[in-house]
């Protein structure tokens, strides 16, 4: 078997085991693996702009919240959710369509801090607009009339299938003419340009799928909580561990960020369910310890111990191209 | 109202000017966004909370003792935790500067817990009336302050043989080692100075806004801002910059609503980035093109 059968046979197998999941595991868990899924889908969109582009959209957040809003402001007026989830998704491509034009002639640290800058934007263009959105004071959704525990299990697959289908769209992406031209305009933009690469409209091509993807997880996550306010719809937060995910399974790969995601989350809810009280202060020297301790990410650590073969086998060619990635990336 | 609105404006920007200075210098020489620069205005506002409760000591008199203590912090942290990263990529020392943000608010959580604050002097609230125009005491006090400090660490890196050390290792790092500069402990020394100068501004705007231990993300918006206006590690461009920012902010609260003076500046903000990048007063440094 080759490679990548292998890692779309272990695909499958795992994804299986979480489609019986919910039928076994309590509540509590239930959350947690959804967190998971939503994390997940996140580390996936900012891997493609990110991992594949090469540009440092620490600000994605913003995308979570708007398609937060569009769903919270939808559902308020009636519509269906398939449809204002879709909505969402599509939304928030939009966004990143319009602010990616100027914003993604920007480099390097100015890049970074623009994307921050948006996402603080939003927050404060949503506080004064108020109506609709609620303004400071939040914006409750409509209660689903279902079961709660029935509701949670389907949000629990909705999740799962955005994962699994940002998933596949990142494969693809690693499979496509726009996933070389982005790999290419990541090392040298210009180079990129000399052959051919029309490097303005893949640059705001992957920014408007990595924003799909946050924006329909965002619209998603809206209506799981049934209440939304600016702080947590655009919480920086939210981007900070998609990046520290992506880190630790491996960047610009495609199974790398979900990896890191379940690591990050389920360590995090096993270590901060004991220190709910400085819950952040652990983040941040998690955080630290991280990028000082595993720089290059865990699956490269495997093979370090010995296990390249093992690494290998369960995620195909994904960790020998985070060794190359990261290699370049710190010469 | 007009004339009022102009010193509002220029009263308020000596104190976002001097904020900023700090993490342009930092993002300058060592190309390190600091996203923990934010709490080091924090704590520098703490410092002055604290010997105001304690010893009743004038928050603006605290600077003597919140630059050392934030020098300190500033120089352990650059040389124990960014030095080892700042060579690799821009995601790590975001990432990590981010980590140290969350530690530095949550430990002051603890500690102060996250009640509003504020600093008494027996001058608050008492102005100097200049015909129509009215100057509080207290923001003239801190306008002036805010530019003798810029003035000393502008004097300081232009006249001095380490601030000429620290401008040589920002244009040309290999070409300082040659000189005998050792960057590592340029590095050290750029943190600290940095955060100390940092620190006197949280002095200084502990007896303009209310102390909470998320005060510096308040300022962390303001502070990417400016930088971008004035320049990447130009003193004097950031200072400017700082008044551009707060007069914009001031007439944007004046005439729009207080609602959209943040509006307003993020709007500036992304024109500026979008149209002249390296600032309004920018010239290119090593650090910068390191990303």
């Amino acid at each position: 078997m080759s490679p990548a059968r292998r890692s779309l046979l272990f695909a499958l197998i795992a994804l299986a085991l979480l489609a019986a999941l919910p039928f076994v595991i309590g509540n509590y868990w239930l959350r947690v693996l959804t967190s998971v899924f939503m994390v997940g889908v996140v580390a996936q969109g900012l891997n493609v702009i990110v991992g594949f582009a090469g540009y440092h959209a620490f600000g994605n957040s913003a995308f979570f919240g708007v398609g937060a809003y569009i769903v919270a402001v939808a559902l308020n007026a009636g519509i269906p959710l398939p449809l204002a989830i879709v909505a969402a998704g599509a939304g928030s491509a939009l966004v990143a369509g319009v602010f990616g034009w100027p914003l993604l002639r920007l480099r390097g640290h100015y890049f970074a801090i623009a994307s921050v800058a948006l996402n603080m934007a939003f927050i404060e263009v949503i506080l004064n607009l108020g109506g609709i959105t609620g303004g400071a004071q939040g914006l409750p959704l409509p209660i689903s009339p279902m079961a709660p525990d029935l509701l949670y299990r389907i949000i629990y697959f909705i999740m799962l299938g955005a994962l699994v289908a940002a998933t596949a769209v990142v494969w693809m992406l690693s499979q496509s003419r726009l996933g070389y031209a982005l790999r290419a305009l990541k090392d040298s933009e210009s180079g990129a340009e000399v052959m051919g690469v029309d490097t303005v409209r893949a640059k705001i091509a992957a920014w408007a799928i990595s924003a799909a993807m946050t924006g329909t997880v965002g619209g998603i996550w809206a209506y799981w909580i049934t209440f939304i306010e600016v702080s947590s719809a655009f919480d920086i937060g939210i981007s900070m561990r998609a990046y520290i995910m992506m880190l630790l399974g491996g960047i610009g790969t495609v199974f790398g960020p979900i990896a890191g995601a379940f690591l990050f989350q389920i360590v995090a809810t096993l270590i901060w369910a004991e220190f709910t009280h400085i819950h952040n202060l652990l983040l941040g020297v998690f955080l630290v310890a991280v990028v000082l301790l595993v720089p290059h990410g865990v699956l490269p650590l495997l093979s370090r111990a010995g296990r390249r073969a093992a690494a290998a086998r369960l995620f195909g060619a994904s960790s020998r191209l985070s060794n190359r990635l990261f290699a370049r990336e710190e010469r | 109202m007009f004339l009022q609105t102009i010193v509002n404006g220029l009263l308020m920007g000596g104190v976002y000017g001097l904020a900023t200075v700090g993490f342009s210098v930092v993002w300058g020489v060592m190309g390190i966004i600091n996203l923990a620069h934010g709490a080091y205005v924090m704590i520098g506002a703490y410092v002055a909370y604290v010997l105001n409760q304690w010893l009743g000591l004038d928050p603006f008199l605290a600077m003597a003792a919140a630059m050392p203590v934030l020098f300190v912090i500033g120089y352990v942290l650059q040389v124990t935790l960014l030095n080892p990263v700042m060579r690799t990529s821009l995601l790590l020392t975001l990432v990590v500067t981010f980590g140290l943000d969350l530690i530095l608010v949550d430990t002051f959580v603890q500690i102060f817990s996250s009640d509003v604050r504020g600093v008494q002097t027996a001058y608050s609230g008492r102005s100097l009336a200049l015909g129509p125009v009215l100057v509080p005491y207290v923001r003239l006090a801190a306008a002036v302050l805010s530019i003798v400090v810029a003035t000393a660490a502008f004097l300081f890196l232009n006249r001095t043989r380490t601030g000429q050390a620290i401008l040589a290792t920002a244009l040309d790092r290999e070409a300082a080692r040659l000189m005998g500069i050792v960057p590592e402990r340029i590095y050290g020394l750029t943190g600290g100075l940095s955060a100390a100068v940092t620190g006197a501004a949280g002095c200084l705007a502990s007896t303009l806004f209310p102390i909470s231990p998320t005060l510096g993300l308040t300022f962390l918006g303001a502070v990417f801002v400016i930088t971008v206006l004035g320049g990447i590690g130009s003193v004097p461009g950031v200072i400017l910059a700082g008044f551009a920012y707060a007069l914009v902010q001031a007439f944007a609260s004046t005439y729009l609503g207080a609602n959209y003076q943040e509006i307003v500046a993020f709007s500036m903000f992304l024109v500026v980035l979008i149209v002249r990048p390296q600032g309004l007063f920018g010239k290119r440094f090593y650090g910068e093109a390191s990303a």
